[in-house]
């Protein structure tokens, strides 16, 4: 029988943990919901990030909070270039072909970390000096403590660029009607180039957070895009604090399936409330779009 | 990925069959006048082609793009190992006509389609990019279900099989196997059911309004396609002897599946037989001079193929050539 202690500490680290969730699928979430693509390429972006930061961390003993602004970097860049091109010649296109060319790109990235990175998994260590917030029963470990509110954090200052900037106005707009967007003189083409960027660097930032507690090999990428989209499913597509909540919940679940049938069921569950949402509950738990159209 | 690509009507001339019979007829007896080697690649050939017929189907024909076809191989593969190799599984011993490969091979079909049937319902809730998904995670639950369930699938030690046949009688078994599902999804999307896949993928709504039931027809696609790659998978297990979890679910399946239908030409019944040509090609050349990356280069042919020749090599070549064909009528009529 397990005991209520190690539950309650197994259901923490999985809150904690969802926090990074969240981010990855806010990531995730801002491409679908304005460009209407899946970027299936997201869990592969997810892990470039986590290089970036694991890179810098044993190459140059830099910090992986430090890693990751330099993976956010990177992986905004990246995420430009792809919508220059390859995206902007096949959006818009109908479904398969956008499909088909992310499917592509998610390859060639897991081929050349396997080749240039090596098959091992690595990870980063967060040095902070401080201990860990002791709460009775609960321990939170220092850096799943500051992973989780460095996560929360970006998720707040992207709701907060949407909701208050000009730019932000413009990417609303421009995911609500594309056409009308056109008319009032959004550059839409700009804003599709922004926002793979954007969603981008938010997978980057995941990635890096995510080396701080678990390895990263190249093949993690299929993996987090899935658990990516069972959170953007789970909170519904454009719904900032459903996926917040998404991420608790997908973080928490596979935690606690994880203590209960053993560590190689964490991402069948995860799969399995995937599937589970989409059929009972496809507009999410706060979305208005969802899996039926 | 548009209509005009589509030709309706049974374009069976005599020559396409004379051609198809020697190409059978060569594959016949490419284990009697070459190597082993060759044969094994001819093997890996057949395989393939399978697949790719099978994925078309589904993906080009219904529109319905799957992820997640590596599970319907495995499964088929699995299922094959179970009836010819039952001990292996901790398994009571098979009775005899089940055990025999050949009717092994039909039941790794049979396997994978009943699981279709009875995902499919569920997974035809999802459309589009939510079905690419969803099939994607269907395939990682089994396929990490099979991983962890060491007893009946061997784990990541894997599965021996002992199935008896010999390279060669396999070789035929499976040319005959891999010619006849060419045939019949020829023959499928020729007729009355192919045109209702054809009609929900171009538009599923007007289609529906029309009185195409849609979930009907994507059924009737996936349940087609997965037997099809139930086959290809039990064909691949009988001949190889030895399968695991991970080199019979992995994604790399689904991935040179979609590779070779992509480069042949989605939605065209000769679209997969020459993708899995100029895969064979690639894949070999590629893997000799690239090593580690040649992943990378299919990759980037994926990428190339959708956006530049979203015909594929056969469609692209069948309309530069009816245009050919057009613009010198238009020189001799004018």
């Amino acid at each position: 029988m397990v005991s209520i202690d190690l539950l309650a500490q197994t259901v923490s680290n999985g809150v904690l943990l969802g926090g990074i969730y969240a981010l990855a699928a806010l990531g995730l979430s801002l491409i679908f919901g304005i460009m209407d693509v899946v970027n299936l390429a997201h869990g592969h972006l997810l892990m470039l990030g986590g290089y970036v930061a694991i890179v810098l961390f044993t190459m140059a003993g830099l910090s992986p909070l430090v890693g990751m602004l330099a993976a956010m970097l990177v992986l905004f860049v990246i995420g430009i270039v792809l919508q220059r091109a390859l995206l902007e010649r096949v959006v818009d296109e109908g479904i398969e072909q956008p499909i088909l060319v992310l499917f592509g790109v998610a390859l060639v990235f897991q081929n050349l970390g396997q080749h240039f990175l090596g098959s091992d998994a690595q990870s980063t260590e967060l040095t902070l000096g401080i201990g860990g917030i002791d709460l009775g029963p609960v321990l939170l470990s220092p850096s799943r403590t500051v992973t989780f509110v460095v996560a929360v954090l970006l998720v707040v200052l992207t709701w907060l660029f949407l909701e208050y900037t000009s730019t932000g106005h413009a990417i609303r707009a421009t995911s609500q009607n594309r056409a009308a967007a056109r008319y009032v003189g959004i550059d839409t083409d700009r804003i599709y180039m922004l926002t793979m960027g954007v969603g981008a660097a938010l997978a980057g930032a995941a990635g890096s957070l995510l080396s701080m507690l678990f390895p990263i090999d190249p093949y993690v990428g299929w993996s987090y895009l899935l658990k990516s989209f069972a959170v953007v499913v789970l909170g519904g597509v454009g719904s900032i604090i459903g996926t917040l909540v998404g991420g608790v919940i997908l973080g928490t679940a596979e935690n606690v399936t994880a203590l209960f049938l053993g560590g190689s069921y964490r991402d069948v569950m995860t799969f399995t409330i995937f599937l589970l949402v989409l059929l009972l509950k496809p507009e999410g738990l706060f979305g208005t779009g969802g899996g039926g159209e | 990925m548009r209509t005009e690509r589509f030709t309706l009507g049974v374009p069976s001339s005599k020559r396409t069959v004379a051609a198809s019979l020697v190409v059978l007829a060569a594959m016949l007896v490419v284990p009697f006048v070459t190597t082993p080697y060759y044969t094994g690649l001819a093997m890996t050939a057949l395989v393939f082609l399978m697949l790719g017929v099978s994925w078309n189907l589904l993906a080009g024909y219904a529109g319905q793009i799957s992820l997640g076809h590596a599970a319907f191989f495995g499964l088929g593969a699995y299922v094959a190992a179970w009836l010819t190799t039952p001990a292996a599984a901790g398994l009571p011993a098979i009775p005899f006509p089940l055990s025999h490969p050949i009717v092994a091979l039909v039941l790794g079909g049979v396997g994978a389609a009943l699981v279709a049937l009875v995902t499919g319902p569920v997974m035809f809730r999802l459309r589009g990019h939510y079905f690419a998904i969803g099939t994607l995670a269907l395939a990682a639950i089994i396929r990490l279900v099979l991983t962890d369930k060491r007893s009946i699938s061997g784990g990541s030690t894997g599965y021996y099989l002992n199935a008896g046949m010999g390279e060669i009688p396999t070789y035929l078994l499976t040319v005959v196997v891999a010619a006849l599902a060419t045939v019949g999804v020829y023959l499928v999307v020729n007729s009355r059911l192919g045109l209702g896949m054809r009609a929900i993928h171009d538009d599923e709504t007007a289609a529906s309004g029309l009185g195409v039931d849609p979930l009907r027809y994507k059924m009737y696609a996936f349940l087609i396609s997965a037997f099809i790659a139930g086959l290809a998978g039990a064909a691949y297990a009988l001949n190889s002897l030895y399968i695991n979890p991970t080199s019979t679910l992995a994604v790399t399946w689904t991935v040179d599946t979609l590779v070779i239908v992509i480069l042949g030409g989605m939605g065209t019944v000769a679209g997969p037989l020459f993708g899995t040509v100029v895969f064979m090609v690639i894949d070999n050349g590629l893997t000799s001079v690239l090593g580690g990356l040649a992943t990378t280069v299919e990759g980037v042919i994926i990428i190339l193929v959708v956006i530049f020749l979203p015909d594929g090599i056969y469609g692209s070549l069948k309309s530069y050539v009816a245009g050919r064909n057009e613009s010198d009528d238009a020189a001799t009529s004018g």
